[in-house]
């Protein structure tokens, strides 16, 4: 799902080089939803880090909910902290 | 005092069983209604894998519950989770009014089935959490 990111890193994005979008604002009925782990999850790297908005293109306003989103997921569980514990 | 739309999700310990959480469920449900509050939704989602161990547990059974009270009512409800043991961990969110009510079960994965562990140090590191 989280595709966007690997095909566009232009080395230069002066003029050419796709623009990100974010999926939010592209896809209307997409819902930022503590709940949802499924969709969080591809906001996550590996490590179970948040993929900052610069790589996933993101805009501010969704990145913050989507923040929120993810450490509310976290509390109850539904997403790791880490994946880092023995 | 205005009341407000809220949801709580309640992990239950999983000694409690299915019945036994269910039961429990029951028990918040009347605990919210005593406080004045209007439950408009119950969702049991059931067993589910944590992501990782909350009291050295590793799975919970899940409970959503979708209703109206006050604020006060709400510090109330938490003040009486926070009591209940069998309670492993739970999240109040407020809702906006014009949300829909939640959508049954977000996307769940596939039951696992029933695996073998030994004690400690046995987390799978590969297979990680809901990331697809």
């Amino acid at each position: 799902m989280a595709r966007e990111r690997t095909s566009s890193r232009p080395p230069r994005r002066r003029g050419m080089g796709r623009r990100k979008v974010c999926r939010f604002c592209a896809d209307k009925t997409m819902v930022i939803d503590y709940k949802d782990a499924r969709t969080l999850g591809t906001f996550l790297s590996e490590r179970g880090k948040i993929i900052p908005a610069r790589i996933t293109g993101t805009c501010s306003r969704h990145q913050r909910r989507l923040t929120v989103a993810v450490k509310q997921a976290r509390t109850v569980a539904l997403l790791p902290y880490t994946t880092a514990y023995p | 005092m205005a009341d407000r739309r809220y949801e709580t999700l309640v992990l239950i310990h999983p000694e409690q069983g299915e019945p036994g959480s269910k039961e429990l469920a029951a028990r918040i449900r009347t605990l919210i209604e005593e406080q004045g509050g209007t439950v408009s939704q119950v969702q049991e989602w059931g067993f589910r894998d944590l992501a990782f161990l909350v009291t050295k547990q590793r799975r919970a059974f899940y409970v959503l519950f979708e209703y109206r009270a006050t604020p006060k009512a709400l510090q109330e409800i938490e003040r009486n989770l926070t009591l209940m043991d069998p309670v492993l961990r739970f999240i109040s969110v407020r809702q906006a009014e014009n949300a829909p009510p939640a959508a049954l079960r977000p996307a769940r994965r596939p039951e696992r089935e029933e695996m073998e562990f030994e004690e400690g140090g046995d987390v799978d590191l590969v297979s990680e959490g809901e990331s697809s």
